[in-house]
């Protein structure tokens, strides 16, 4: 625990005792749903309900209802997929990273964002299947062998790296995430009122009573998975990105593609977090735990992130240009200059002009521009991925081959569905179980707030023997 | 079994308070059974004497578990069970496995790691552990005497230490188990 | 006809008793089945209990897998097996194909009494085993489902008695009225055919017209006036050291091109030691296939033609220029380069203007062409049409004296300007009668319909030119209640004969006395049946010992259709001078339209194909429509916005005749010309082409009743709605990459390897060739034990005109998909033949680059999957369902595919197909495999794709399975040449060479070794994809 500075802002605002925070957090579990949550759920559940009739017809008719040819053989289907698997690189970050690097003000956002990471994944997935031919053979992309005998996978494809990486990378993240859940739960359980939620919270929170020694094992547990997680969150764009750098196809044939795509991870990430914390902050009445504070040194990263993607938007080009190679040269001319130019275009200002205006501190501080800035982020990331596929796909080697792709009826249908369940799992997690790490808020509550009426003087009075209690910790 | 197990149960408002007082009242020669806390109490551990967890070495060993097993299903796959021309690369072109192989790492290593913390804690689904106060997940500070263990004390001794030591409250709990 | 049954062998057909009698069990083999003895059957089980378990433990086993796998469709094995075919065993019969003026001897490929493959007959001196897209489609027609399923009286179903009875009594009737009868037919190049009509002709007193909807009455009447010989030469392009052609699209669709694209191709090859190479000068106001393979190409005006011949006359003989030439400098070199070819040289037109042919008369004439390279000794007979008589056809019908008329494979209300003439005047003929084998314009107008059989299930012979002939046999019982139209013509006088009969009797009395090295005529019979071709003089396979003997009857033959007779020029060189200069250059303002033969469509006969249908155009690349070519000028001036297929509709005027058509713009067009197919916007066909663009035929004019392909003083005004035209390729320009390598025949010859691209890389090492590096260790795994198959295409000598990828569609059973799905860029085909305009941007100006220059040089490159040995596709499959087979094949293992699309992405080439539909069964893309008919079409050998699986190019993997098995059977390796794909076989220019690379022997192996120096480049060499198809670069003679 360190002593609180006078130079770091409160994590935690408002004076907040440990039963607040209990008190605050657990309100919108235990109350009715609120009006404005049910008019959120049902709209979720209207779009997962129309994009699950597109997702039928896709699956029924044929990917023909897609506006593929045999030219661009990826458009909408992987571009949102990579963009959701982005999207879901930053709860693990928040939780891993941050919790490494000891960042205490991740404390109250890391819940919501590793829910986040979940629920993306999960889209991303459901875009693996979609884009399939025959999605019932689906099971054939494990190494099963098969039913004439041994037919084994292709462990050289890419593809089979993102089967296994997608699904190692949902695994940890739900197991780091339910971990981190369990005190909570049994929290809930200890306060339930009712039989329902104490034999429902009871059996979820795994029996768990706040025992010191388990204490000290799931701070050892979290630390390690931490620590796992962190090369996991690296190596599942890695891997993404190599769906694309370790093909011939000027445009994804591109050793920059590993940091460049994880940067862009956490860029959308973040832009992601960002913009739910906000409406959740708003909805859930949090300003007390999801300070300027947070927006803030999260607003910082995606300044940071942002510029990283746009030094690799520029340094494509240049060794597009440097390599001497004519197709890469002009499949860059091509996105800039050629038919899908509004795109390309689209896709740096969004990423690379729009973060760079919070090195300004007052729009940093702004919710409502934090949250604009947020949303084209992510417009940007998804643009970004457009071009990479389509912009290098639609005119490759060959031109007599060359064509244009435009997306039908079914394929913004796919990706309303996609958005359709996420907020649907998003809001059913914001209703039932708890967005902020209780536990942890308390963990921090007296280093990090303002100072507590109650256990002020003991504290200052004792200071000096933690110090040296946590050092030996460390 | 109709045998009954009596604890007596100190109640503090604070961290550091209950740490000072699990200092206090170890020195005294008590046993503690058990603190129970709402959030990890950083040098708590230290406080009731626990050794470092091994969970750690867990982790590793179920990790290299994970590595061999993804390299042998590829060499053993691709290279033994049915080699293929595939694009023109050697049969067995490692560094093509090393996605793989990682990705099984990690999940090896967490997934072993959870188990096995959860099977050492007794934690699963369902499962039922003793709750001596509620309000330990909430707000208190939960300090726990097994009165069996201290026999030397009487329990009256027993409850002033923990007064002594800054418990808001001092309550006797009898388990029927 | 909907409720119609196919029948799926003889027994079913035949309603044999076994057949009948099991028909409805479900396992109607024994479960003993004992093959010597065929008559044990289910009667002869004691079912008792351990039967009833057997029964039940399979029943059991069958449904479990029934659950799991599609269910096994009931079929009924032979009983008794027919002792000429086996099951899963071709058996390929020859038979000749003459349609639209179009002849080629074929070989039929059946299965289980179907046919299923047209493949070129290589015994004949004629095509020479060549075979092009519409002989390839033929197979498709004969399993329309839309064909007449029996005689029709006044378009209602009816029966052969009534009809025969209702025929005779008007032929007599009109007889007694002495009211004309007609016998309306396009060119008849059977000579028994020609027997029999000629006897029907006396016994009813008909007067017998040919035309031809592709009429060359121009050269027949010039020839008849310069030599006395009203036919077509026989030109051999092979002997020729110079071409010039106006306007004759001899590669593509004139006269015999098939024929003609072999012999050609012959001057064009530089392999095998071949050093020389024939020059082609091509006048032409629109873009064809000739004049995109020739070494000089002008574009002139259509209206300025004659003055061009002309004035090449007047350069050759030393006449003075010709007032309305612009520009003669080409017309100068031609004349020089003629000049010094004499006797090795030919100069065509494709004018049906007798003065302009007269002019090209004199040329050859004077160029002495015809004792060497035009033979009008042993003419062409596939052009027989009489204009004259034609039109006095019209005037008789119109005049209402003609009291019957017989449509036979004729359909002029459709295929002649005269169309309304025509179908007002049958209106009031008391008998018309048409043998139209499926609905048509002229079939439903006439009285009676007495529905031919299609070729392949009839009896027949041919005599494309004199001397040569070959037979039709069927290859299929009927499928629908259709006649012999020869034995409808003699029944109807009165005459009850079996035509095979009749065919024999005329081959004996005519043809088996002009030969004596079979002495008996069943042997002649058998022979020639099998050969498919007859011919005396030509180079027959079963020689006798006594080499003089053919000599003889050859010469006999020769004689008698006086060939050693020497021609002398009598043409009127002064009056058809006046006249072409009085006709020509008089185009005006106005524009030229020009109205040609498509290399799919011809003349529309076999229109309702959907292979055809479906076949891009190898020069605009689009399909499903015809459209009028405009030149870029005119398209600017009328604010068409032309992209990526997109394009808009035009108003064409002409008189009072106007009507609305797509326009698309052509490259190479002449500035003041148009150009619209003709065989599109037929009116009565079947579902799939039936007013599908727009009929040309309607727009032709008449000089001195000869049909003219141009009008002049056409009108074009654009419109304002857009318009989308199917192309498979809408990017006309290579961009300047080395997908293309060619060189101009000098550089050539000064180093072998002019043209070639050579990638490298900078590495620590310095320069090294891209192909040199790797990141893997050569391993083994690109070994080729046993076969290593590849394939050399000629850039040289492919004259793109389409033929593979019809042959690859039949072959490989690859889906009609439909103009929407074309234009969505998902067309299935295989092999695909990238068509290259030059552009004159500059190199770096990128959308400049993507114009076409406006007299464009044209490449045509064949296009299929290269078989690489480092295949991008096969490492990203995530299921192993494309991997490489030890011959060097890149497999396609459709029942493992996922359909993640990958490999077909990451595949430079993008010859990779994807089925983004289910297309069989389909009631969205209701072509051929949509119906148990078209069905029949199917290629056993080769899967049916299902949806969401990817497929692509194999090498016809299971022709060379066969070929393999074969030489197995007999203990030996396959020959070289024994072994071809289907686009190999049919290749008319003989472009592809497909083979064994392991077998030094091979002649691919050769054509490798001898230019891998050369000409031989593979594409994308940089990427180090080590492609198993190779390219020799494109050569042009030209300075």
């Amino acid at each position: 625990m360190q002593v609180t500075s006078d130079v770091r802002e409160p994590l935690v605002t408002g004076g907040k005792t440990l039963k607040d925070v209990t008190n605050d957090i657990c309100r919108q579990v235990e109350g009715r749903p609120s009006r404005s949550w049910i008019i959120a759920f049902v709209l979720a559940l209207i779009t997962l309900a129309y994009g699950t009739y597109c997702l039928m017809m896709t699956w029924f008719v044929g990917l023909g209802l897609w506006g593929l040819n045999k030219t661009v053989g990826w458009a909408w289907d992987i571009t949102n997929f990579v963009w959701w698997v982005g999207i879901g690189h930053a709860g693990t970050l928040i939780s891993a990273i941050l919790l490494l690097f000891r960042q205490k003000w991740r404390t109250s956002i890391n819940r919501a964002a590793e829910a986040m990471t979940i629920f993306a994944v999960l889209c991303a997935a459901s875009f693996i299947l979609m884009h399939m031919g025959r999605p019932w053979l689906a099971y054939w992309t494990l190494p099963l062998g098969n039913t004439y005998g041994s037919l084994w996978v292709n462990f050289n494809s890419p593809l089979v790296w993102d089967v296994f990486a997608i699904s190692t990378y949902l695994t940890v993240s739900v197991v780091f995430w339910y971990i981190g859940l369990i005190p909570d739960l049994a929290t809930i359980r200890d306060r339930a009122t009712n039989k329902v939620s104490r034999l429902v919270y009871g059996t979820l929170a795994f029996g768990w009573n706040g025992a010191a020694k388990d204490w000290s094992r799931f701070e050892s547990v979290s630390l390690i998975l931490a620590g796992l997680s962190t090369p996991l969150v690296l190596s599942v764009h890695t891997i993404v990105s190599m769906d694309f750098a370790t093909s011939i196809i000027p445009g994804w044939h591109t050793t920059i593609f590993p940091p460049y795509f994880v940067a862009g991870a956490i860029f959308s990430g973040f832009a992601m977090v960002l913009s739910l914390m906000l409406i959740t902050r708003y909805v859930f009445h949090l300003e007390d735990y999801i300070t300027y504070a947070h927006i803030e040194s999260m607003n910082k990263i995606i300044t940071l992130t942002g510029s990283i993607v746009g030094i690799a938007y520029i340094t494509e080009f240049f060794i597009a240009w440097y390599s001497g190679v004519e197709y890469e040269g002009y499949a860059f001319i091509n996105r800039a200059s050629g038919p899908y130019w509004w795109a390309y275009w689209a896709m740096m200002t969004c990423n690379v002009v729009s973060p760079q205006l919070f090195w300004i501190r007052s729009v940093r501080r702004s919710l409502l521009a934090t949250f604009v800035i947020s949303v084209i982020v992510n417009i940007g990331m998804w643009f970004e991925r457009f071009v990479i596929i389509v912009t290098s796909l639609h005119r490759d080697y060959v031109p007599s081959s060359w064509a244009m792709f435009a997306p039908t009826r079914y394929d913004i249908g796919d990706y309303i569905f996609s958005f359709g369940l996420f907020f649907t799992l998003f809001l059913l997690f914001a209703k039932f179980l708890p967005v902020i790490n209780m536990a942890e808020v308390k963990a921090i509550i007296k280093s990090a707030s303002e100072p507590d009426p109650h256990a002020g003087s003991k504290a200052s009075k004792l200071g000096g023997k933690e110090v040296e209690v946590t050092d030996s910790n460390h | 079994m109709s045998d009954s197990k009596k604890y007596l149960i100190g109640v503090y408002d604070d961290d550091t308070v209950l740490l000072e007082a699990i200092y206090a009242i170890r020195t005294k020669g008590v046993k503690v059974l058990e603190a129970f806390t709402p959030f990890p109490v950083h040098g708590i551990d230290d406080a009731l004497g626990y050794k470092r967890s091994r969970l750690p070495i867990a982790a590793f060993m179920f990790g290299a578990t994970g590595t061999t097993c993804a390299i042998c299903l590829q060499v053993l796959t691709l290279g033994i069970d049915w080699p293929m021309n595939i694009g023109g690369k050697p049969n067995l072109a490692y560094p093509a496995f090393i996605p793989v192989s990682f990705e099984a790492t990690v999940l090896f290593a967490a997934l072993g790691m959870v188990g096995t913390f959860l099977v050492a804690s007794g934690l699963g689904p369902g499962a039922q552990k003793t709750v001596f106060d509620p309000r330990s997940s909430d707000d208190k500070f939960v300090l726990v005497l097994d009165l069996e263990k201290n026999s030397k004390f009487s329990q009256e001794q027993l409850s002033l230490f923990l007064k002594e030591s800054g418990a808001s409250e001092v309550n006797d709990k009898e388990i029927i188990g | 006809m909907s409720n119609k049954v196919y029948w799926r062998g003889y027994e079913e057909l035949t309603n044999d008793v076994e057949f009948v009698k099991n028909a409805d069990k479900e396992f109607n083999l024994p479960a003993e089945y004992d093959p010597s003895n065929p008559s044990s059957s289910l009667e002869n089980l004691s079912n008792n209990r351990r039967d009833f378990l057997k029964m039940l433990g399979f029943g059991a086993a069958a449904v479990s897998l029934a659950a799991c796998e599609t269910p096994v469709r009931k079929a009924i094995p032979f009983l008794n097996k027919p002792e000429e075919y086996d099951p899963t065993i071709a058996n390929y019969y020859a038979s000749t194909y003459f349609n639209e003026g179009e002849y080629c001897s074929v070989l039929v490929k059946t299965r289980e009494g179907r046919p299923i493959k047209i493949e070129g007959n290589t015994l004949s001196s004629i095509n020479k085993g060549a075979t092009s897209a519409k002989v390839q489609a033929s197979v498709l027609s004969l399993y329309d489902k839309e064909r007449y399923t029996g005689p029709q009286a006044s378009g209602k179903p009816s029966t052969w008695d009534v009809l025969d009875k209702a025929v005779s009594e008007g032929l007599s009737n009109a007889k007694a009225a002495g009211q004309k009868v007609y016998l309306v037919s396009e060119t008849i190049v059977s000579p028994t055919t020609q027997k029999a009509i000629a006897e029907f002709a006396t016994a009813s007193g008909a007067t017998h017209v040919q035309y031809d909807p592709a009429s060359v009455d121009g050269i027949l009447s010039a020839n008849l006036e310069s030599f006395g010989v009203r036919a077509v030469p026989a030109y051999d392009f092979s002997k020729a050291k110079v071409v010039v052609s106006f306007e004759a699209d001899f590669l593509g669709t004139w006269i015999s091109s098939t024929a003609f694209s072999r012999q050609f191709a012959q001057t064009r090859k530089l392999i095998n030691g071949k050093k020389e190479m024939s020059r082609l000068f091509a006048f032409e106001s629109i873009m064809t296939l000739t004049g995109a393979n020739a070494d000089y190409r002008k574009a002139i005006r259509k209206s300025d033609e004659g003055l061009y011949v002309l004035a090449l006359y007047n350069a050759l003989t030393g006449g003075g220029a010709v007032a309305g030439v612009k520009d003669a400098k080409l017309i100068e070199q031609a004349a020089k380069d003629l000049l010094d070819a004499r006797g090795r040289s030919i100069v065509v037109s494709g004018s049906n203007d007798k003065n302009i042919q007269l002019l090209v008369n004199a040329i050859n004439n004077f160029l002495g062409n015809y004792a060497s390279t035009i033979d009008l000794g042993r003419p062409l007979l596939t052009k027989q049409g009489d204009d004259a008589k034609f039109a006095s056809f019209i005037n008789d019908l119109s005049g209402g004296s003609v009291g019957a008329v017989i449509f036979y494979g004729a359909n002029p209300v459709y295929n002649h300007p005269d169309a309304d003439a025509i179908s007002k005047g049958l209106k009031s003929v008391p008998l018309s009668v048409s043998f139209a084998d499926r609905p048509d314009e002229t079939a439903v107008l006439s009285k009676f319909v007495a529905p031919d059989h299609h070729y392949l299930e009839a009896w027949g012979d041919a005599s494309p030119k004199k001397g040569v002939y070959s037979l039709t046999q069927p290859t299929i019982s009927p499928i629908f209640s259709t006649r012999q139209a020869q034995e409808s013509l003699m029944k109807w006088v009165g005459r009850d004969i079996s035509y095979y009969e009749y065919l024999k009797a005329n081959w004996k009395s005519t043809l088996y006395s002009t030969q004596n090295w079979y002495n008996n005529f069943q042997d002649f019979w058998n022979y020639s049946l099998h050969d498919g071709v007859f011919e005396p003089s030509g180079n027959n396979p079963r020689k006798p010992a006594d080499e003089t003997l053919v000599a003889s009857v050859g010469a006999a033959i020769v004689d008698a259709v006086a060939g050693n007779k020497t021609f002398n020029f009598a043409g009127d060189i002064p009056s058809a001078t006046s006249a072409v200069t009085a006709e020509y250059g008089k185009g005006g303002d106005g524009f030229d339209l020009v109205i040609y033969e498509s290399v799919a469509m011809g003349t529309g006969s076999q229109a309702n194909n959907p292979w055809l249908l479906e076949m891009p155009d190898p020069i605009t690349r689009a399909c499903w429509e015809n459209y009028l070519t405009l030149p870029k000028a005119l398209a600017e001036k009328l604010g068409l916005k032309v992209k990526e297929g997109k394009t808009g509709l035009v108003t064409l005027t002409l008189g009072n005749q106007t009507i609305e058509i797509p326009a698309l713009v052509q490259p190479g067009q002449h500035a003041q010309v148009v150009g619209l197919a003709l065989g599109w916007g037929r009116e009565v066909t079947g579902k799939a082409a039936t007013k599908i663009g727009k009929n040309a035929f309607a727009l032709l004019a008449k000089k001195d009743n000869r049909l003219q392909y141009f009008r002049t003083g056409a009108k074009i005004d654009g419109k304002s709605e857009s318009y989308d035209i199917a192309h498979v390729q809408t990017h006309h320009t290579v961009m300047g990459r080395p997908v293309i390598q060619e060189a101009k025949f000098n550089e050539y010859l000064k180093k072998p390897n002019a043209g070639r691209y050579y990638p490298v890389v900078q590495t620590a090492e310095g320069e090294v060739p891209a192909s040199t590096l790797s990141l893997w260790k050569a391993g083994s795994v690109n070994d080729r034990p046993n076969h290593s198959w590849g394939m050399v295409i000629d850039l040289n000598s492919c004259f793109g005109c389409g033929a593979c990828v019809i042959a690859c569609s039949s072959e490989n059973n690859v889906p009609v998909v439909g103009k929407q799905e074309v234009l969505n860029r998902r067309e299935m085909h295989w092999i695909r033949i990238d068509r290259y305009y030059s552009s004159d941007a500059k190199h770096g100006d990128f959308s400049a680059m993507e114009d076409p220059s406006d007299e464009p040089e044209v490449v045509f490159q064949p296009m299929m999957c290269q078989h690489c040995n480092n295949a991008p596709c096969e490492t990203v499959c995530p299921v192993l369902a494309t991997t490489h087979s030890t011959e060097g094949l890149n497999q396609m293992t459709y029942n493992r595919c996922i359909g993640t699309r990958y490999c077909a992405n990451n595949c430079p080439y993008k010859v990779r197909r994807f089925n983004w539909f289910s297309y069989p069964k389909n009631n969205d893309y209701d072509y051929n495999v949509n119906n148990d008919l078209g069905r029949m079409v199917l290629n056993p050998d080769v899967t049916v794709r299902a949806r969401g699986v990817m497929e692509k190019c194999s090498m016809c993997i299971q022709r060379i399975q066969e070929g393999k098995l074969n030489a197995k059977k007999e203990a030996r390796r396959p020959v070289d040449g024994e072994i071809k794909t289907a686009c190999a076989q049919v290749c008319p220019s003989e472009a592809i060479t497909f083979g064994d690379m392991g077998d030094a022997q091979s002649s691919i192996s050769k054509v490798i070794a001898e230019q891998k120096d050369e000409r031989l480049y593979y594409m994308l060499e940089e990427i180090n994809t080590k492609p198993g198809v190779g390219y020799l670069t494109k050569i042009r003679n030209k300075a």
